[in-house]
Parts: C-alpha cells; structure tokens; sequence
C-alpha cells in the first residue's frame, strides 16, 4: 500500500459518494425517530387553542359512508373555520382496521385525538385512557335530550366518555314486495320466528326465489340471526337481559339455535358461505330471494339513485317477527383519548357530533337515524322517518351483540368463536349453545 | 511515512509498539473489509435491526405478562406461562394443525408442480420461443385481487369450479362452507398462484445445463424420463433450495389472502391458522404477550418445516 496512487485522494471517488450517502441515509432514519414526539401541550390549560391539528379517525370510507362523513367534516369546518383538523378514514369492514390501529397507537403511547367506536361494553378496553367529556353532555343538555339508554352507553366509570353519532337499527327484515305477492304471503301475519318459517316454506313451495338470503363469509351476520331469533321468542326481551348479564336461560338459547339452524339449514342460498351481505342484499332487490336480515345499512343500497328499486313498491320493512315492540340498538360514535395535546378541540367536536344538524346530516346520508330524540322526524328521509318515530315509541332496546355494545371485547371475541366454531355448517345446537354461555358469562 | 519510521527506528520497544499498532489500524481501515462496509453493513444493520432484532424483541414481550394499554411490559419479570397457556389452548392447537397442513401441502405440491411445468416447458423452449411469462403472471398479481377472484370461482351456484366439474358430472361441492374442504380450496388457489414462479426457478436451473448432457444420455441409450429423472433433476438442487424458502415465506403470507378473502381477521373455522389467531389475540383483545407467544410457535414450526430439508441439502452440498 504504497502512498502513492494519486486516484485513492482524487477529490471526489464513486465510493465516496456511495459511502456518504448511505450514511446520510442512516442518519435519516435515526432522525425519523424523533421527529414526532415533540408534543409540548402550550397553551391547554387556558382554554386556547393550539396549532396541534385534531385528529379524527373513522372507519367510513366508502359509498354511503364516504358522503355522510364528507358532508359532516366539510359542516364542521364551516362551523370552525380556524380550527386545524386531520379527519383520516382507515377502511375495512366492521371496524376491525380501525380497532387494530387504534389499538397500535394507543399501545404506543401515541393516541389519536377521537375515534369512531361503539359505545357500550366495547369501550371498557380503552378503560383508564379516555378522556372525560361530562361538561360537554352538561353544558349542552345532550343528557336531556339523547335517547336515555345511548346516554348510558356512552357513560364509563360514572363519567361520559363518548358521544353517539347515529344508530342502525337492527332487528329489521327487509322483503321483497313481489316476492312476498307472489307467494302469497302477508307480512302482517308473521309475528314470531316460527312464523316466518311458515313463510319461508310458501315461499320455497310458490316461488322460484331464496325464501332468505344470508351472508356466510364472516361470523357476524350469523351471531346477528341467532339473537333476532332469541329476541323473537316468547319473553325474548327479558331472556335477552339475563343473557348478556351472563345468566342466560340454556333453553332458550338453545330453542332460538334450533330456529336458525333450521333456516339456514333449508330456506338461504346455496352460495352463502362465499358472499357478503352486499351481494346478499342485492339479490333480495333482484328478487332472486324473498328476504333478508340486516341492520338498517342495508337501506343505504336501495336509495342509491341505480338501485331500481322502490320503498313500498319493490322492497318493504317489517320489525324482524317477534320484535315489534323493540328497537335493537347499534349506536355508532365516537370516543376521545385523554392524554393528547387537542383537549379543546376534542371537545368542540363532542359539541358539535351531539348537535341536531350533524345527527340528521349524517344520518340521511348513512341510512341511519340521530339519538337526539328533540329532532324533527320529518326532516329524515321516509323510511328513516318511519325509523326514528318508532325508535322514538318504543322502551325496549336491546344493545347488538356482534357490534359492540352489550358484550367487552374478549367475550364477544368468544361469542364470534362460538358461532364461528360451531354454527357456520354444520350446526351443533348444543355445542354452540354452551360455548355462548360461557362467552356471556366472560362479561361478570 | 517512511521518515518518521526511520526517526522512531532507534528509540524504546513502546514507542515501536504504538507505530505498529498505528501501522495495523492504517492496514485495517485500508482493508477490503472495511472499505466494503457501506456495501454490506448497512444492509445488514438493516436487516438485524428490522429482522432479528424484531424475532428477539417478540420472544421477549412472549416471555413477559404484557396485556391492555395501561402498563408498559414488565421485563424484569420473565416466565414460560404464556407458552404453557398456548400449547394447552385448544385454538392453537387447530390453527397450528391448519398453518402445518398448509406449510407442507403448499410448498410440496407447488415444487413438484413447478418442477414438472419446468421440465415441459424445458423440452418445448430449446426447440422454440420463450413462453415463460405466461405461467408467472398470476404471482403478479396482488393478493387482494386473486383472493377476490378465488372467491367467485367457488361460488357454490355459479362459480367456474363447480360449472368445470360439473361437466364431468361431479359436485356441486361446498368449497368454502364446507370445514372439510376449505382448507384444500384456499391450498389450491395459493398453488395456482404461485407453482409459477417456482417453474421459473427449475427452468432457469435447467437452461443452465448444457445440451450435451442429453445427447450424451441419449447415445448411451437412456429413455426421456431416465434422463431427467437420473441426470437433470439431481443437479437441481440448488434451485429446489431457494424455491422452497420463498415458497415457505410465501405460505407465511396467507394471513393476507384470508383477510383479503373474508374481510375479518376470522377466517372460516377449517382455515383459521395461527397468523389470524395471533392478530385477533393482539389488536381485538389486547394480549400482547400471549399473541407474541403464538407469533414464536409460527415461527419455531416454520423453521421445524424446513429444516430437515435445509439439512439434506446441506449435506448434499447444496446449500
């Protein structure tokens, strides 16, 4: 190695370059690291706001769901005009996107600011890190003028800790007009689960059509007919209470598992275990099948302007047979971390998510009715109309299972198991009988 | 250089010890070693950085009781119970089966598939054009398109597999609502997707070896089949090797075509495998540890699948 070969000191060698850029590139990504975490909180305890923008996550990120929140975030950024926001949609189907990014972020110490989530039993995981919100359902009078039972839901540790947005309504059974005619069946004569068996066999006798179509390629809407069954029953209501206590009557459980089993066992589509309930409900529009059990989402696909469809002439709502006097509460909402740098925009939009305006927005929009029960019907759509005044005429409201309000996470987890398990074909009654009392009986 | 050399030439052992030394340090900096740094040793801090240290970093968390949101993991106080509560959990013992049945069926089938596409191909292209690409399309294609599409073709009413067989007067069959047969589907659909790339490996093996080698088979009178069978296949060891790693890593990445095919993290009961289980214990429900505990069963049983192969072929000098 002798010091003489000039090109080694050259002044600017191709390894050089090489050499200092991945080092730059190195120092870069150490730089990353830091880059995010500066929150210095300035300005909160006043009462001012910050420049930290409000970060709002929310599973909405396509067709109806797209334009209610679009419609909601643009009213809100004319109502606050100064006031910085990150509205950011995380896509996938019941939540579960969103849940697992919230679930990474809050592990990481880096909560957003809100989030869209169920209220109820689903928010005693985040137990300890949400933000207290009591004076804005206070100042405002939201705990006088929302619908008592959603007001409950949204408490956690006697504080509130959420506010609800809108709700779906879930014990529906969307018909199809013709179908029903066809087969000469009358909708008002089907009052019990039992009935609608009947039905389902005319059905199946007079027509060409499903009698029900139902969506067999994820658990939920499986657990969901489960309990509309339970619910339909004789003293549903009240079985329904005691079981998601986690004292549920075994009898009934297994009677309303019996019923199911029967169902879709003989009157559903063949292809169930491969389509969603899109595709589900589109073929009950089609009337290639005579019904279909869904929460009130599924409206959103007949008032889009192609459906071809109409309310009352093509496709018609009836109260899922047996509960007629109920109103199945799915509360969709949002909840708000405490230990971020936004707590006066976090609040401004609690405020504004409780006003009447954003509910029947939103709710038009998404197909679902507001929570406010100060609201003027007539200003929703006529199905949604119909909706809110019975939600408004009823006192019974049993909270949805499969979406997060009367069960926590793990012993809803285990009652998807013990419907995934055991009751997606072929159906062991007794099996999933037990594993849906054990999961209830998680939540003590 | 050499000048100061000469002026310490005279003066104590010490002073001769540190410019030796110093010497030693020039030649080291100089070395290819180092001068190739940037080249390898970034990459490999990468690497050991994202790779190793994340493998080392989950078997810790595993060994720890971390769980909710509220406490950070508690390292100072390690056990195996989240192992003893894995392996006596009887969903991990399903999933395992199913991760098992589905590293072995895929990987095997889709070697022996590729190899035999490969040796088709192979007769057909030292005649004539290059068709190749054909076969590797469908590994183009992304996940969520071909679990969408996989989909409807097992429809049970119209899908094109129940229509196919049908014609041959079989079926219709269930293929995703049936437990028994689900797993074979989702296996199938996997296979299609990739014995593609895996006859692009044989092929190019295969093209490296000269013609003479079957003509001298030929003279010495060995059938087609002997000559593949006893000549061309046995020096293709070395593509069979790194076909079944990516294969391998391949079969890892089934958690994003289920997800993709059903849109939750619960697949069907017959599919359900330790990937979707280890997800749904971590972001539904919060058990960090015991998720971390099943993330190291998936990985220890990946390493079990392959390593009696890795060590044949090692012995082989394969590898």
């Amino acid at each position: 190695m002798a010091p003489d070969s000039s090109a080694r000191h050259g002044p600017i060698t191709r390894r050089k370059v090489l050499g200092t850029s991945a080092g730059l590139v190195v120092a870069g990504l150490a730089g990353c690291s830091s880059a995010n975490d500066d929150g210095n909180g300035n300005g909160n305890g006043d009462g001012t706001p910050n420049d930290v923008p409000l970060e709002v996550l929310h599973a909405w990120t396509g067709g109806d769901g797209a334009d209610a929140i679009n419609k909601l975030t643009s009213m809100f950024k004319d109502e606050y005009p100064d006031l910085q926001t990150d509205f950011r949609p995380i896509g996938g189907t019941g939540n579960v996107n969103l849940d697992s990014v919230v679930a990474r972020r809050l592990a990481n110490r880096d909560p957003p600011a809100a989030w869209q989530a169920w209220p109820g039993e689903n928010l005693t995981q985040y137990g300890g890190l949400l933000r207290n919100i009591t004076d804005v359902w206070e100042d405002n009078d939201y705990t006088d003028t929302m619908n008592e039972m959603a007001a409950e839901l949204c408490r956690l540790n006697d504080e509130y800790r959420a506010i609800p947005l809108v709700s779906h309504r879930m014990n529906n059974l969307f018909y199809n007009v013709h179908v029903f005619e066809e087969a000469g069946v009358d909708p008002s004569s089907v009052d019990s689960p039992s009935a609608l068996i009947d039905a389902f066999d005319t059905i199946q006798t007079e027509t060409d059509a499903d009698p029900m179509t139902h969506a067999m390629s994820s658990t939920w809407p499986t657990l969901q007919l489960v309990f509309q069954n339970f619910l339909g029953m004789d003293g549903g209501y009240d079985a329904y209470t005691d079981f998601i206590e986690g004292n549920g009557d075994e009898d009934h459980l297994v009677e309303a598992l019996e019923l199911t089993k029967e169902m879709l066992q003989n009157y559903i589509n063949d292809d169930a275990s491969t389509i969603s309930f899109t595709e589900g409900n589109s073929e009950m529009m089609k009337g290639n099948a005579g019904c279909i059990q869904q929460g009130n989402w599924a409206y959103g696909m007949y008032r889009a302007e192609d459906s071809g469809v109409e309310y009352q002439e093509d496709w018609d709502w009836m109260a899922y047979p047996g509960t007629e006097d109920m109103y199945m509460l799915h509360i969709d909402g949002f909840t708000f971390a405490r230990d971020t740098d936004t707590p006066v925009k976090q609040k401004t939009w609690a405020e504004f998510l409780g006003t009447k305006d954003a509910q029947v927005e939103f709710g038009n929009r998404k197909g679902a009715i507001p929570l406010r029960t100060d609201v003027d019907t007539s200003r929703l759509t006529p199905f949604l109309e119909m909706t809110a005044d019975d939600f408004n005429s009823v006192d019974q409201f049993p909270p949805t299972i499969a979406h997060g309000l009367a069960l926590a996470p793990e012993p809803m987890d285990a009652a998807m198991s013990a419907i995934g398990n055991n009751f997606m074909g072929p159906y062991d009654v007794e099996a999933a009988a037990s594993a849906l009392l054990d999961a209830a009986a998680m939540q003590g | 250089m050499e000048s100061s050399q000469d002026a310490v030439a005279g003066a104590g052992t010490g002073e001769h010890a540190v410019e030796d030394r110093r010497a030693r340090l020039r030649r080291f900096w100089k070395s290819d070693f180092v001068r190739s740094a940037p080249y390898w040793g970034i990459p490999l801090l990468l690497m050991g950085l994202a790779v190793y240290g994340g493998i080392i970093w989950n078997i810790l968390i595993s060994l720890t009781d971390y769980q909710g949101f509220l406490e950070r993991p508690d390292y100072g106080n390690l056990d195996l119970e989240m192992y003893r509560q894995a392996l006596s959990d009887s969903a991990v013992h399903l999933t395992a089966r199913n991760t098992f049945v589905l590293l072995v069926a895929f990987t095997s089938v889709s070697l022996v598939l590729g190899l035999f596409l490969a040796v088709l191909l192979d007769r057909d292209i030292r005649e004539k054009s290059k068709v190749q690409t054909i076969y590797l399309l469908p590994m183009a294609l992304s996940f969520v398109v071909t679990a969408q599409f996989w989909l409807w073709m097992y429809n049970y009413n119209d899908g094109l597999v129940n229509t196919v067989i049908g014609l041959f007067g079989l079926g219709p069959y269930n293929w995703i609502g049936n437990p028994s047969l689900v797993l074979g589907a989702v296996i199938f659909a996997l296979i299609w997707q990739f014995s593609g790339y895996t006859m692009v490996v044989f092929l190019a093996g295969l093209q490296s070896i000269s013609n003479d080698q079957f003509e001298a088979a030929r003279v010495d009178g060995a059938s087609i089949f002997k000559t593949y069978w006893r000549v061309i296949i046995p020096q293709l060891k070395s593509s069979s090797v790194s076909a079944a790693v990516v294969l391998m890593i391949f079969a890892l990445k089934i958690f994003t075509f289920l997800y993709a095919m059903f849109g939750t993290y619960r697949p069907p009961k017959g599919t359900d495998v330790l990937a979707t289980l280890m997800v749904r214990e971590a972001f539904q429900l919060q058990k960090w540890a015991y998720s971390a505990s099943i993330a190291t069963i998936l990985l220890a049983m990946s390493l079990l699948v392959i390593a009696p192969y890795l060590y044949y072929q090692y012995r082989e000098g394969a590898l």
